[in-house]
Parts: C-alpha cells; sequence; structure tokens
C-alpha cells in the first residue's frame, strides 16, 4: 500500500509529464494537503499521541485530571499480567486462523467462480452479502442462528443426530464460532480482489504452459499463482491487520468471553478503559496492539521490496 | 471437463452460496415468523410472506425511522467532509512533489492500522472540551478520521490516470488550480468518486463502537447502536429485531454490490472497508 503510494512518484508516466507544468517548491501544493493532514492531525494522530502517552501514566477514567507519569510501570503491570498473555495470545491465533481460513475460503471461492457457468453473476452478488453486511445486523442474526436451545445450527446439528453445541458460552466453541463469522465476513472480499487478480492472468501464457502438456495443477502452480501472489499477500496483510483490529463482532457477540477466551487485545482494551476505569493500563493494551499491527505491516513491506529487487535482476 | 469435476464444481458453487447467503435469508425467514414458532413450534424453513402486516405493525412499535434519519445525517456528514478533503489530498499527492509527500502517504496508510478502540478515550475527553459528546456531528468528526484516507487513496489512484496534458491546457487558459481540481479532473474521475462516496457513506452507515460511546441520549443513537440496544433484550419480538436489521442491511448490501469492481482497482493504492 505504502509502497504503492510512494513509488508513484516522479517515475511514474503521469508525474513525469507533470514535472513541465508544475513549481515544486511554490506553496501551491500545500494549499491541497494542508486542511486534510491538519485535520486528521486534530482528529486521528493527537488523540493517538495523547493514548500512547497516557500507557505511561496512572490515568483513571474517573478522574483524569489527576494524573502523573509513572513511566513503564503499566508495561511492567501488563508483562506481569496472565491476562494480557491471554488476550495476546488470543489476539495472534484469531488473526492468524482468520488470515488462513478467510483467504482459503475466499482464494478457492474465486478459481470457482473463475470460469463461466449459467448465474455467476447472482452467484458472485450471493457470496458478497457476508462482506457488505453492517457489523450490528451480522452480529444481531449469528447470535439467532447460534441460539443455544432455538437457533438454526442447533436444529441442524440435533437434526443429524448430535447433541446440541453451546456455540458462544464455552471456552472451547466461542473462538471457532467467532471465526467461522469472520470468515463469512472476510472470505468475500478475498473473493472479490483475488477474481479481478485471476482474471489478469495472461490468457497466452496459460495457453503456452497447456500447449507444453501442462495438466491444470502446474499451470497453477508455475503461471497463475506467481502472477496473483502480491494480490494475495496484500490481501492476507489487510486481513491480518483488520483482524488485530476487530472490535464490533467480538464485542457484541461474546463480549471477550467465556472466561477471556475471545478477548482480543482490542475488546480487553475497552474492558479495562470502561469497567476497570485504567486507562493507563488499557492504553498500555492498544499500544501493543498498535504494534502487533505495525509489525505485520513492516513484514508485508519487506516482503514487497524483497520482490522487487528480485524481479529488477 | 469430465462430468465429475462438472459435479464437483456445481457443489462447491452450491456450498459457498449457501455459506454466503444464509444468514441474510434467515433474516428475512425470521423476520417473517411468528415468536411461537421461533421458539417452540419449531423453526419454519420458507419465508411467510402472509406475516408481513403483523412484521409491520411490530416494527412500528420499533423508533426505527428516528434512528434510521440519525444514520442518515452521520453518513452523509461523513461522506461530505471525507470527498471534500479526500480530493484536495488525492489531488496533490498525485499531481504535486513536495516535502514530506513520503511522510504523508505513510501517515494515511498508518490511519488504516489504528484500532478505533484505541483513539476512543482521548476522543471522548476532547469532545467533551469542546461541547460535541453526544452530538452526530462529533460522531461524524470521528468517523472521517478514517474514511478520509480511504477516500484519498482512491481518489488520488483515479487522477493518476487522468493525463496531465487534460489539465495543461486548462492552465494555460487561465484557470486557477483549484478550478481544474474542481471543474476538469473531479467530472472525469466520477466514477472513482462514486466509490469513495459508497464507502464512506456506509462506513458512517455501520459504525458502532464510537456512536455507543459517544452519545449517550437514545434520540441521537443511529441504528448501529439502536439495533445493538436489543441484545440481551425480550421486549421487542424477535421478528421485529430481524426485520429491522435487514431494512438497515440492505441499502448496505445493494449498494456495495453496485460499486464492488470499483473497490477492487481502489484497493491496489490502499485500504478499503474493514
Amino acid at each position: 500500500m505504502t509502497e504503492i503510494l510512494l513509488r508513484a512518484d516522479a517515475k511514474t508516466p503521469v508525474a513525469r509529464s507533470a514535472l513541465g507544468g508544475i513549481k515544486w517548491r511554490g506553496l501551491l501544493p500545500y494549499v491541497f494537503i494542508v486542511p486534510p493532514v491538519l485535520y486528521l492531525a486534530v482528529f486521528m494522530f493527537y488523540p493517538l499521541g495523547r493514548q500512547i502517552w497516557l500507557s505511561f501514566t496512572n490515568t483513571r477514567l474517573m478522574n483524569p485530571n489527576r494524573s502523573e507519569f509513572t513511566g513503564l510501570n503499566n508495561y511492567e503491570r501488563l508483562f506481569a499480567d496472565p491476562e494480557f498473555y491471554m488476550a495476546l495470545q488470543v489476539t495472534v491465533i484469531y488473526s492468524a486462523l482468520a488470515v488462513i481460513l478467510g483467504v482459503t475460503v475466499g482464494m478457492i471461492a474465486a478459481l470457482a467462480l473463475n470460469r463461466p457457468f449459467p448465474g455467476r453473476a447472482i452467484v458472485r452478488a450471493v457470496l458478497l452479502f457476508g462482506w457488505a453486511c453492517p457489523n450490528v445486523a451480522a452480529s444481531l442474526v449469528w447470535l439467532w442462528m447460534f441460539n443455544e436451545r432455538s437457533g438454526v445450527l442447533n436444529t441442524i446439528v440435533t437434526g443429524i443426530g448430535l447433541d446440541r453445541v453451546a456455540w458462544l458460552t464455552t471456552t472451547q466453541m466461542a473462538l471457532p464460532s467467532i471465526l467461522l463469522v469472520t470468515v463469512w465476513q472476510v472470505a468475500p472480499f478475498v473473493m472479490l480482489v483475488m477474481l479481478a487478480a485471476l482474471q489478469s492472468v495472461p490468457e497466452e501464457v496459460k495457453e503456452a504452459a497447456r500447449v507444453d502438456n501442462a495438466d491444470s495443477l502446474s499451470v497453477f502452480r508455475a503461471v497463475t499463482l506467481p502472477h496473483v501472489m502480491p494480490t494475495l499477500q496484500l490481501v492476507s496483510l489487510l486481513v491480518a491487520v483488520w483482524s488485530i483490529r476487530r472490535f464490533d463482532i467480538i464485542y457484541l457477540l461474546t463480549g471477550g468471553g467465556p472466561i477471556g477466551s475471545t478477548s482480543t487485545l482490542i475488546v480487553k482494551l475497552r474492558q479495562v478503559a470502561f469497567e476497570n476505569y485504567d486507562l493507563g493500563l488499557a492504553s498500555a493494551y492498544g499500544v501493543i496492539g498498535l504494534i502487533l499491527a505495525l509489525t505485520v505491516a513492516v513484514i508485508h513491506a519487506l516482503f514487497t521490496r524483497h520482490r522487487l529487487k528480485r524481479s529488477q535482476q | 471437463m469430465t462430468i465429475l469435476t462438472r459435479a464437483l464444481h456445481a457443489l462447491l458453487i452450491l456450498a459457498l452460496v449457501v455459506f454466503g447467503g444464509f444468514p441474510i435469508y434467515w433474516m428475512a425467514v425470521t423476520a417473517l415468523s411468528l415468536n411461537s414458532e421461533l421458539y417452540n413450534t419449531g423453526q419454519v424453513w420458507w419465508p411467510q410472506i402472509g406475516n408481513l402486516p403483523m412484521l409491520m405493525a411490530d416494527l412500528a412499535n420499533v423508533p426505527l425511522v428516528r434512528w434510521l434519519a440519525n444514520t442518515g445525517i452521520v453518513a452523509v456528514g461523513t461522506t461530505v467532509l471525507s470527498l471534500t478533503l479526500g480530493a484536495l489530498a488525492g489531488y496533490a499527492l498525485s499531481r504535486f512533489r513536495f516535502h514530506g509527500k513520503g511522510v504523508i502517504g505513510f501517515l494515511l496508510f498508518m490511519t488504516q492500522v489504528v484500532p478505533e478502540a484505541l483513539i476512543l478515550v482521548p476522543l471522548y475527553a476532547m469532545f467533551i472540551s469542546l461541547g460535541l459528546l453526544n452530538s452526530l456531528g462529533g460522531l461524524i468528526l470521528a468517523n472521517v478520521g478514517f474514511s478520509l484516507p480511504v477516500a484519498a487513496f482512491i481518489i488520488k489512484g483515479a487522477i493518476d490516470a487522468v493525463p496531465y496534458e487534460i489539465e495543461e491546457a486548462a492552465t494555460i487558459d487561465n484557470c486557477p488550480r483549484f478550478g481544474v481540481l474542481t471543474l476538469i479532473i473531479l467530472p472525469i474521475i466520477a466514477p472513482s468518486l462514486a466509490a469513495a462516496a459508497v464507502i464512506s457513506f456506509f462506513a458512517g452507515w455501520n459504525e458502532y463502537l464510537f456512536a455507543a460511546t459517544f452519545l449517550m441520549d437514545n434520540t441521537q443513537w443511529p441504528a448501529s447502536v439502536g439495533l445493538a440496544s436489543f441484545i440481551g433484550q425480550y421486549e421487542t419480538p424477535l421478528s421485529a429485531v430481524m426485520g429491522a436489521a435487514l431494512i438497515f442491511s440492505l441499502p448496505a448490501v445493494v449498494f456495495f454490490l453496485i460499486i464492488q469492481r470499483k473497490i477492487v482497482a481502489g484497493i491496489t493504492s490502499g485500504a478499503v472497508k474493514g
């Protein structure tokens, strides 16, 4: 993302032709860029900086003005707290599985839709429902479907002769159930993006491979997969970052429970801030979540740079 | 393709359609069911259109119109502000070279990594002192922080594809640069603007966490908070809850289906709807 943005400097043909027309050193660019940047400074980066600062203080929600700088104290408390390691573990497991399952299901759907069949446009539209449905509405209907006594999932489960499942209320099932909803929301987006990437694979190259008697699996491995790999990595990055950030559906479906089994760092942040009134510690949770998301983004950037270098050789 | 792979392909498509479409279908079926069916006699599997008048009567007891009006105000405000500021940023990032451009691009990207919950408390404190707490205006200001960068990325990508010669001609004719943007560039990239508008609109439409935190007064509630208040509450019939959820979802689903291809084009230059 950023690298795409940064690369689009003077090297692109558009910008090169622009070289003739615009005085770079004038104030003109700033007339355009300052209002949005100022806006973000006030409503995004100031609060963000303030929150990071709070993580070094003992601020309480009830009397926010009486706080003092306590250095790394909150982080020491965090690293001594088993609940933090639990939340970190839940976040990592949840995000990793969201990427693996969401991208796999989305990629399979994209491959299935990449060949023409009657009704493809309708199928494609239906598959996008989960992505387009608002979080709150999605949470309401899934809560009802997960309902232990009357929910449709247990109707199906008991119908095939199995015992009722406590989808959201046991530590074993809560995270898998949340993941099911996550895949329902995320896989359509993966499908949408991968479908576009698959359709940009040059047909001649695939044709040439087929002439050389390659079977469809080797064509996929040798031609299609390398071609769509950058997009696949980008989509995986987005899904990972979104999973680390995700709040609404987890909060509405389980509230982080039972016994913290679905409490990611971000859900925990809200709980510590608004139920324990401990803003300092809550901020420390948030900072760790942010670092986690940034780490994923940096790893992706390194991968991309590595690939760009290789392709230039 | 052999018969077997054809059959497997059809089976796979069927499984995906059931998984993807069932929850929305179930909203509709539940909305058109009687409460006695839902909890006692067992669920009916098909929508019963005959129950529509009953559903309408139940929905009349839910302040859905007021919620949706609030949601509409938030969504429109978020869209107007995101697009205005996003167009300025997108144009500058596409057409100019200037000091700090790389940093600004990085900061825009950063906003997509920041969890909403992380800036919740400082925004809350700020809105108290600005008198923006408990107002839809404050909610809009908070939402735009996340949707402006997305709009900027999409608009930048679209302007990149417009040949610069078009602008040069206008600049020679002494058209001021701001006029170039509004009169020449924006009409050309109208489809991308529409995509950015839809994304911003439904970011505001769907937003829950800020709204649930900043608005105490339930006359100000948007539909996301109103609908979430049904969780754990048993006075409203479930059919009405699902009916309201369906009405709340339909505009989002319809518009996202319309602009889906545009979003794919936007994804290569920025992060979109999360």
